[in-house]
């Protein structure tokens, strides 16, 4: 097909030169594990051979990949029902935001990694831990964001509204919630980000189940390539959820996707 | 009539009382019934105050401030306003901008559209009902403002600079505009600038205030025919009171600077 606008013709030249850059990483990847001969460090086909094999062939994946998930699923959405409200209203309501502001500052400063034989001890090794620790993972950023986004809102279009006898309530959902939408999308991808991270870290550090688990017993067996292989999977997860919830920021905030990032 | 009587507004320093500034002091003055006002004065003479006062949107401290005999305690159905920055949403098209005062004031859905698509039709902008705010000029962005206040039907309109960020010529189109329209849809308007062209081409008087405290040094009437235009920016009574504006505004900041050094 020939790029008929500017912005096909940016696109094309975007994809040619991602597909350059990652054929230049593969390479490079292939060469140098091969010419360290290292065992602990597969090839690039050899990772991407063990990919197939897991996810095709053999389907190990699936089942570890089902377990961590329900700690991810039900730890985001917990994240996201708590600190979406709590920094709605810390971002409009002041004495809100005073005596929540130190307990942010305290879970933005604090290492989560640490606290995680804390939340075994409490809740055991089940579900729950997990979950927990894939909420203190997410929740702070998610509440950072929404309370950045609403308190950004132009004053000048809450004036705008009140000018017109616009209620507190009316002006919630109509200048201060959709305002605030671009900036909780942003809370939304960074809080996914960390709450893939803290699924994969509770699985290896205490509670050993899942892929987790899964990582622990190729690597006990010096399977290198499933190590590489079974972060790939992660890795595709989180790309795919990630591109999911860009695509639904589109749907539902379509003036926002320029100054988005992730 | 908006009746303004012994209004004074002060604003208070971050630390409390002492250190307040006089932003408004004891004004009196009316704007009749379809008057066409303009408010012109250096920067600090608390003319953008004075219509927030007037719109209800933020409290004072003396005097009364009446629209026909009642008093000002909020917002109201009988006026609207335009803004200097536009304040459009973002994310609504023009359609559902225009429309906004409407909703808000509870209109029904298909009211809420026909009005709009009536002033959409007014300001000159169909084909752009589907198009967002960033998508338009500043001058097709303030028509939407100014549609949007003329949407809820008020009986006055207050205008705080809305032309102020506007490039000349723009500014010019939106002014022969806005003065076809207060032809067709008689309102009572109190429009705030710093142009002296502006003030007098537009108002039927000017109102003349004076900076730190805001006080009102003169109100000068426009004895120009309507419609105007171009021609009556030719016109010995034009440039005279053009003129006059000026020699009191220089004068002010000459003492203003003075006052700083």
């Amino acid at each position: 097909m020939i790029p008929k606008t500017d912005k096909q013709r940016r696109n094309l030249s975007d994809w040619s030169l991602r597909i350059c850059v990652f054929v230049l990483f593969a390479l490079s990847w292939q060469l140098s594990a091969q010419f360290m001969k290292n065992m602990l460090i597969p090839t690039f086909t050899e990772t991407i051979n063990g990919f197939i094999q897991l996810v095709f062939v053999t389907g190990r994946i699936w089942r570890p990949l089902y377990i961590s998930n329900q700690a991810l699923v039900l730890g985001y959405i917990l994240s996201v029902a708590i600190a979406i409200p709590l920094g709605l209203a810390a971002g409009r309501v002041k004495w809100i935001d005073r005596i929540l502001n130190p307990y942010i500052g305290v879970f933005l400063a604090i290492p989560i990694a640490p606290l995680i034989p804390i939340a075994i001890t409490a809740l055991g090794l089940g579900l729950a831990s997990r979950v927990a620790i894939v909420f203190l993972f997410t929740f702070v950023f998610i509440a950072v964001n929404t309370r950045a986004g609403v308190r950004n809102v132009d004053p000048g279009l809450i004036e705008m509204a009140k000018s017109f006898g616009a209620s507190e309530r009316q002006i919630w959902h109509r200048i201060v919630i959709p305002g605030a939408v671009p900036a909780i999308f942003a809370g939304l991808r960074i809080g996914l980000g960390r709450a893939v991270a803290g699924m994969v870290i509770v699985e290896l550090l205490l509670v050993a189940s899942g892929l987790g688990r899964l990582l622990l017993e190729f690597a006990g067996r010096l399977q290198a390539e499933f190590v590489f292989a079974t972060v790939l999977v992660v890795i595709v997860e989180a790309l795919l959820l990630l591109s999911v919830m860009r695509f639904a920021e589109q749907k539902v905030a379509p003036w926002a996707h320029d100054s988005s990032i992730g | 009539m908006i009746q303004i009587r012994g209004l004074s507004k002060e604003f208070l320093g971050r630390d409390g009382a002492d250190t307040g500034v006089l932003a408004i002091d004891s004004l009196n003055f009316e704007v009749r019934d379809n008057e066409f006002l303009t408010v012109i004065g250096p920067s600090g003479c608390g003319k953008t105050t004075l219509l927030r006062i007037i719109a209800g949107l933020i409290p004072f401290d003396e005097g009364e401030v009446q629209i026909d005999d009642v008093p000002v305690t909020g917002p109201g159905a009988d006026r609207a306003v335009v803004f200097q920055n536009f304040a459009l949403l973002p994310w609504a098209d023009v359609l559902t901008n225009v429309a906004f005062g409407l909703e808000i004031r509870g209109a029904s859905k298909s009211e809420c559209e026909a009005t709009a698509m009536r002033l959409v039709k007014l300001v000159g902008l169909e084909g752009f009902e589907r198009r967002l705010p960033k998508e338009l000029s500043g001058g097709m962005q303030q028509r939407v403002g100014l549609a949007r206040a003329l949407a809820v039907n008020p009986q006055i309109l207050l205008m705080d600079e809305p032309f102020g960020a506007l490039d000349e010529q723009t500014r010019r189109l939106l002014q022969e505009q806005l003065l076809r329209i207060w032809d067709q849809e008689r309102k009572t308007v109190m429009f705030i600038t710093h142009s002296m062209e502006e003030a007098v081409l537009l108002g039927d008087r000017v109102m003349l205030m004076t900076p730190r405290p805001g006080r009102v040094k003169e109100i000068i009437d426009v004895p120009l025919k309507r419609p105007r235009g171009q021609e009556t920016e030719k016109s010995t009574t034009f440039v005279e009171i053009k003129e006059y504006l000026w020699e009191n505004l220089r004068s002010m900041q000459v003492l203003d600077q003075r006052g700083e050094a």
